[in-house]
């Protein structure tokens, strides 16, 4: 009898047990349908990814679900303290990371050029890796067709739209600048007094770079012959930036954006934009994506966007006459240190991630752009999907040093504040203070 | 109680003991977590202890350097940087430990490091321009204390480190100047990690974690995501700002613990504490609740198992319950077929005694009526006897029978005492006289006229008492006694006490417990010959129950026995009833007017019974009303004179042939032409078990009469039902003139049959008492008087009698006739 009673809670424990693997399984986060280990599930391993967030929860997310596969072991995510001056020494010191953030303005820089040799070839087909899930746009493949990078994260520049604004004044978002300065004219007289708004500064994600870069890269783009005057700063290409510094002036001129009152309530590039944003009072936000990644987190931060939230959605600035330009720019890579003491499970984690669930999922934590083809995983990103082709850039169509684009930045930044005509700017390419 | 209420008891009870099992078990899981967590933040405290000694360790180590180099400098003999370093790198024991030696008090934070740097061996410079950790040290720099900077960068090496550090003095060989600077020792943060290791042993899975005032991790597990602790927790653990801001300054301000919830929203548990000698550093323990709260399941399995168990048993007792059930079932249905059986017998034995009944007492009534002859006077006497001992067993099982079936009910009426009392000796008296013993009557003048209760049942149980105690004596005698005192509770109420003295055979002690139950004859060998059912006590201790009294008993065995009863009675007169005598000749004046006998030549009464004898009965005890009496012995043959001629009342049998007096009456009652329509009908039944009155009313019976048939009871329904213009009653002069010219008759002899002839032959012209002694007679003279007094040539008188009304006879040789004719001779002489 007692034996039989053993048997029978005995049984309905081994069920419950079986129930339950499955079920733990899930709790970690949705798991990969392709994924299959490759290595014993047993395999003890500590990875360490060495990066320039200092904070990076979406790949912990994709740790919490790498260990549902491989539960014994530990993947730690280490922020280095500046970066492009410490990596190098990390990869040659005593605890060299795994896997390290590459940035596609490292390449061609010799101080960098460990980050690129001392990586993996990813492309090798006996790793395995799923390269093919990530968008071609921002696929970098060397000239030999390797690929020592993943692409974790894709960026774009553009602006945050207040959607219930434009809902509630029944006006469509603007595809091009005629479009643009019509709304803006509305909304004025709707009594939003500066419609567009953004941060008075130098730096990527400021107005001047926000709205006109992308039609820069769009004019490099289409003649590759200035490129190299550019990147030599040759005053002469200084005139690739002309059509778009005025696109820019005209923007400023016709009263779409109050800079004055952008430098009075934005303080910084980043939070400020957000915060100032989710006052809700303001129709267009300038931005670059690495801004909209933090829109989530500071969603239940702002008391004014708690009371009163509402949708908004990421939107390329209309400063074409047809439409805007799409910049498809890569944000951040990952390279593998083909020289690390886990070199195996390394590989493994990166065939783990390569894969459309898993960016996206990460994507989506970060609120950053897919480097998939999915543009459906977050809807705020959902206006890029099926962007035209003509009016894209992607990041490998120039190669504009990062001197060039800091000329353009300042450029822009003089054109917006009205401290440079756009002839000075012009005539001035190469010799613009940066700092 | 229903089977689905015994469910919901039992499931309650089950439900009730699982509540304790798991109020028990929550209870000691409770109190095992609270010891988990108390021996968890036990271990935190330890491992702050075993870090703070490292730190301090750490420092005191940095101090020393630091100490070394500004002796030099306050000696006069400053060390340069390359100097310092060069001491540095050979007190340093361990290769992983660095030390760098920077200036500050140019703002460059620049300087040179005991170790190359990774990526060019000859290259000692380091800079520590890029990296902000000095911001953190507000206060500055502080001897004896652990100036400790966050986690971060060493710049040679890419290592994650921490620092220790101090200010040193030390001479710029360029310059020559003495410069402010700050010496390093830079510490691997794995270092510290490989502290903690020991502490695997005790917690499979706890994680320390070291952070800052700000939530930043010097170290962290792989559990604790973000780059900060505070915003690790608040993105996981939604709460309120206030909320959020009192977890931050417990960590902050002291030791203690709390569950969070993990970023897979899994219940863990952290220990927090400052860290002892440093400025704003605080290590926090993380584990997940399971590893310290796993002793619960344990319990749950018992509580799972004590479940199923009591299930199980639930289940079992609600099988057996069920057996049981059936089985009750089957016996309770042979239960009611008994007793319906034990109804059809009562009915049955009812109607079928009482029919035959009904004609031999009928008949013996006609033959006492009208018959001049001694013998069969004596005969039929003797009949009349057999037969109200024989109604009387009949009415004891009957009555036990509706006491049995709960449908004895106590009805209250308002009653003469008196009346009552001259029932009760009236009907005793003679008794006891035809057996020779003496009656005292014992009565308290003192007893309230008319009283509240139930007369009848009051009579039946004082009868029986007193009928047991004739027949259970063969010599002395029966006092019989009732007083009264008042109710204390109950001013309008009286006690009466009652109680019944006999010189009988007494009752044995062992036998007094059976006195009372039903069917059980004391000594039943020996009392074979007396006559009864053994139901007249029970009967007599049921009724008193009812009434809230008790029947009491003393005996003593062979010598004679006293039953006594207290009764509460309502007063409804309180006149004394005075001495007995004088007010039961008041009481028979009284109840003149009660005992009717008429005559009403115009009523037409009509009756119906399919026994020839009954209806010859029922005819010839109405003779002398004169009506116009017609029969008929079918229900059928009923309705047909019922259609046809009108009658005042109709008496109809209930249990016929064919057609019963149910169907009968009902047929009567729907039928339309006849002109019957108001006449009353009486149902005549010797059915008489429980619940017949009831049943005949519902049936449409205007009363019922029970057979056999009392003529009293006859005559008083017909003169409640008749039309009063058609009675003609007897005029209450011509009543009181009889009662009048009536002479009372004391006869004094030994021979008890000689008393019973003596009693009939006398009783049609007078009062005759009968005595078996002279005691007895004395008795009997003390309370009464008496016109004549007839005695036995031999039969001693006791002194004082008056010998003016004796008449001495010879019993052996008068008859009837002499009798009569002696005391009409006497009586004539005295006029």
């Amino acid at each position: 009898m007692k034996k039989s009673i053993k048997r029978i809670i005995s049984a309905a424990c081994a069920a419950m047990m079986l129930l339950a693997v499955p079920g733990c399984g899930q709790t970690g986060g949705e798991v990969s349908k392709e994924f299959t280990p490759r290595y014993s599930t047993e395999t003890e391993y500590k990875l360490t990814i060495a990066g320039t967030y200092s904070n990076f929860e979406s790949l912990e997310s994709a740790f919490e679900r790498f260990y549902a596969y491989y539960p014994n072991g530990e993947i730690q995510y280490v922020y280095l303290d500046d970066y492009r001056n410490t990596i190098i020494p990390a990869l040659a010191g005593q605890e060299p990371p795994d896997i390290y953030v590459v940035q596609p303005w490292m390449y061609g820089d010799d101080q960098f050029a460990p980050l690129f040799d001392g990586a993996e070839v990813l492309s090798d087909p006996e790793l395995d890796i799923n390269l093919d899930c990530i968008r071609s746009g921002v696929r970098w493949e060397m000239d030999n067709g390797e690929i020592l990078a993943l692409p974790v994260f894709a960026t774009s520049y553009g602006m945050l739209v207040n959607m219930d604004i434009f809902e509630k004044e029944n006006l469509e978002v603007p595809e091009n600048f005629d479009e643009l300065v019509d709304t803006c004219e509305k909304l004025k007289a709707a009594g939003y007094e500066s419609p567009v708004m953004g941060a008075n500064t130098t730096t990527t994600p400021g107005i001047g770079y926000t709205f006109a870069y992308p039609m820069f890269a769009k004019t490099v783009k289409d003649d590759r012959s200035v490129e190299d005057g550019l990147n030599n700063l040759d005053p002469a290409a200084g005139e690739a930036m002309r059509d778009s510094l005025t696109r820019l002036k005209e923007f400023i001129d016709a009263g779409c954006i109050d800079v004055e009152k952008c430098s009075a309530e934005i303080e910084d590039d980043y939070n400020s934009v957000i915060m100032r944003f989710f006052e809700g009072d303001v129709p267009m936000m300038l931005c670059s994506g690495d801004v909209v990644s933090g829109t989530k987190k500071r969603e239940s931060t702002s008391e004014a966007f708690s009371a009163n939230p509402f949708r908004y959605d990421f939107y390329v600035a209309p400063s074409g006459d047809e439409s805007g330009y799409y910049m498809d720019s890569v944000s951040i890579l990952f390279s593998v240190n083909k020289n690390s003491e886990n070199l195996d499970m390394t590989n493994e984690f990166i065939r783990f991630l390569t894969s459309e669930d898993q960016l996206g999922l990460m994507a989506q934590e970060k609120r950053l752009i897919n480097p998939t083809d999915d543009y459906s995983i977050d809807e705020i990103y959902s206006s890029l999907s099926g962007f035209s082709e003509d009016c894209t850039v992607n990041f490998r169509d120039t190669e504009l040093l990062d001197t060039t684009v800091k000329q353009f930045r300042a450029a822009a930044f003089a054109v917006v504040n009205g401290e440079m005509t756009v002839d000075e700017a012009v005539a001035g390419y190469g010799t613009i203070p940066t700092d | 109680m229903k089977k689905r209420n015994i469910i919901i008891i039992n499931i309650l009870i089950v439900g009730l003991i699982l509540f304790v099992i798991v109020k028990y078990a929550n209870d000691r899981a409770h109190e095992s977590n609270e010891a988990s967590i108390a021996a968890f933040e036990k271990m935190t405290t330890t491992t702050e202890q075993i870090i703070a000694n490292y730190l301090e360790d750490e420092q005191h180590l940095c101090d020393i350097w630091a100490n070394y180099i500004n002796r030099s400098a306050e000696a006069g003999e400053p060390m340069t940087v390359d100097e310092a370093i060069s001491y540095i790198r050979k007190a340093k024991i361990s290769p992983e430990i660095s030390g760098h030696l920077i200036y500050t008090d140019d703002g460059s934070l620049d300087g040179i490091s005991t170790s190359a740097s990774a990526t060019d061996p000859s290259d000692y410079s380091v800079d520590y321009s890029h990296i902000k950790i000095f911001d953190d040290l507000e206060n500055g720099i502080a001897e004896g204390r652990v100036n400790l900077t966050r986690a971060y960068t060493n710049p040679l090496n890419g290592v994650q480190s921490i620092a220790f550090l101090n200010n040193v003095k030390v001479l710029d060989s360029e310059t020559g100047d003495l410069r402010d600077g700050l010496v390093i020792r830079v510490v691997p943060v794995s270092r510290l990690e490989q502290k903690l290791v020991f502490l695997k042993g005790e917690y499979e899975n706890v994680e320390i974690s070291l952070i800052d005032w700000d939530g930043d991790y010097m170290i962290h597990g792989k559990s604790l995501k973000n780059s900060n602790f505070f915003e690790y927790f608040k993105s996981y653990n939604p709460m309120s700002p206030q909320e959020y801001n009192d977890v931050v300054n417990a960590i902050r301000t002291g030791i203690g613990s709390m569950h969070i919830r993990n970023s897979k929203k899994e219940d863990s548990v952290i220990a927090y504490t400052p860290l002892s000698g440093l400025d704003s550093w605080y290590l926090i323990a993380y584990i997940p609740a399971t590893e310290l709260t796993d002793s619960r399941s344990i319990d749950w399995l018992l509580l799972g198992i004590a479940s199923v168990g009591l299930f199980i048993l639930l289940h079992f007792n609600m099988c057996i319950l069920r057996g049981y059930n059936r089985k009750l079932s089957i016996a309770a249905e042979a239960a009611n077929q008994a007793n319906e059986a034990k109804s059809l017998f009562l009915s049955t034995m009812s109607h079928d005694i009482r029919t035959p009944m009904n004609a031999i007492i009928g008949m013996n009534e006609m033959i006492l009526r009208d018959s001049r002859e001694e013998e069969t006077l004596m005969y039929a006497d003797s009949i009349r006897t057999a037969g109200d001992t024989l109604l009387g067993i009949i009415n004891d099982i009957l009555d036990f029978s509706k006491i049995e079936a709960g449908k004895m009910e106590i009805i209250p009426v308002d009653y003469g005492f008196v009346s009552l009392l001259n029932d009760l000796v009236n009907m005793v008296q003679r008794r006891a006289e035809e057996k020779g013993l003496s009656f005292e009557l014992d009565v308290d003048r003192n007893i309230p006229s008319m009283l509240s209760g139930d007369e009848i049942r009051i009579k039946q149980v004082i009868t029986n008492i007193l009928s047991n105690a004739v027949k259970y004596t063969k010599e002395g005698g029966i006092v019989f006694s009732i007083s009264c005192s008042k109710c204390e509770e109950d001013g309008d109420s009286v006690i009466l006490h009652v109680s019944v003295k006999d010189t009988g055979i007494g009752i044995k002690k062992e036998d007094l417990d059976k006195l009372f139950v039903a069917f059980e004859r004391i000594e039943e060998k020996k009392n074979r010959n007396i006559e009864g059912t053994g139901l007249g006590m029970a009967i007599a201790q049921s009724f008193l129950n009812m009434m809230d009294s008790k029947l009491c008993v003393e005996s003593e065995y062979g010598k004679g026995s006293v039953f006594s009863f207290d009764l509460k009675q309502k007063v409804v007169n309180p006149e004394p009833m005075g001495e007995f005598d004088a007010a039961f000749k008041r009481y028979l004046s009284d109840r003149k007017q009660y005992k009717a006998k008429f005559v009403a030549p115009e009523a037409r009464v009509l009756v119906v019974d399919d026994t020839e004898v009954n209806l010859k009965v029922f005819v010839n005890l109405l003779s002398r009303t004169k009506m116009q009496i017609e029969t008929a012995d079918s229900g059928d043959a009923a309705i047909a004179l019922f259609k046809r001629n009108f009658y005042d009342v109709i008496f109809l049998d209930h249990m016929m042939p064919d057609k019963d007096g149910i169907e009968t009456i009902k047929e009567m009652k729907a039928c339309a032409d006849t002109p019957n329509k108001e006449t009353p009908v009486i149902c005549l039944t010797a059915n008489a078990v429980s619940g017949m009155r009831e049943m005949y009313i519902e049936a449409g019976f205007n009363d019922y009469l029970t057979k056999p048939i009392d003529t009293g009871r006859l005559e008083k329904m017909l003169l409640k039902y008749l039309p009063h213009n058609i009675v003609e009653t007897v005029t209450e002069d011509k009543e009181t003139e009889s009662l009048g010219k009536r002479q009372s008759i004391l006869v004094i002899n030994e021979d008890v049959n000689m008393l019973r002839r003596l009693k009939e032959w006398l009783s049609d012209s007078y009062d005759v008492t009968v005595v078996k002694s002279k005691e007895q007679a004395a008795s009997y003279l003390k309370n009464h008087e008496t016109d004549l007094i007839i005695a036995g040539d031999e039969t001693a008188l006791t002194d004082g009698t008056d010998e003016s009304k004796i008449i001495r006879i010879n019993t052996g040789e008068i008859d009837q006739s002499g009798a009569v004719s002696l005391a009409k001779e006497y009586f004539k002489g005295k006029h």
